[in-house]
């Protein structure tokens, strides 16, 4: 059976975690159990509270950089620093073609998304730290 | 950089994980270093070194060796 590391298991159950409240808190707001703070203050409470989770994932990512060895910092750094490369340049791509050349509206939270999507795109092919 | 790491591992019957655990780091990453992928820093070039007893030079080719033979040279 694969077995994890002790600093990649304490990883995965963070991330198991944190981004269960994420998927929870949004699922509950697309079922509108949070329509009725729809431009009330308590809106930016509940856009706080849903974001939370993604600095989590930060302290969780660099929590497993901090209690791994060299080799896998080096290579969770590459990785992380080529897909935020690469979901920021995509979005940034995406709102400069909403500007000038209509195209239609991507809400700012697909960055989170994109960035996970590109970090599984690069990570199979980044296996070296050089 | 070209190391021993391997034919040194198989003089003394040790399997990756058995390294990694001597020097207190993952297999991956001693997977790493014998192909290539990883550059070890000071640190953990000397401590795989004295794992095997021997000299860093003696586990790890020295990239820039024959740069400095060639500056001594120059520089006389």
């Amino acid at each position: 059976m694969f077995k994890l590391d002790p600093p990649h298991r304490r990883y995965a159950l963070r991330t198991w975690g944190f981004m269960g409240v994420y998927m929870a808190l949004n699922l509950a707001a697309m079922f509108g159990v949070f329509d009725r703070l729809q431009g009330q203050p308590g809106a930016w409470v509940l856009a706080l509270a849903i974001s939370a989770p993604i600095a989590g994932q930060l302290w969780a990512t660099l929590g497993l950089m901090a209690d791994s060895d060299e080799f896998v910092r080096a290579l969770t750094a590459r990785r992380f620093i080529l897909a935020s490369g690469l979901a920021m340049g995509l979005f940034s791509t995406w709102g400069f073609a909403e500007s000038y050349a209509g195209a239609p509206h991507a809400p700012g939270w697909l960055i989170y998304p994109l960035f996970w999507g590109a970090f599984c795109l690069v990570s199979p092919l980044v296996r070296s730290t050089r | 950089m070209r190391n021993h790491l391997r034919e040194l591992r198989a003089q003394r019957r040790w399997s990756q994980a058995d390294l990694a655990e001597r020097v207190g780091v993952s297999r991956q990453a001693v997977n790493a270093l014998e192909t290539d992928k990883h550059d070890p820093s000071l640190g953990l070039a000397y401590r795989i070194a004295a794992a095997f007893e021997l000299p860093v030079e003696a586990v790890f080719e020295n990239p820039h060796a024959a740069a400095g033979e060639q500056r001594q040279v120059g520089g006389e």
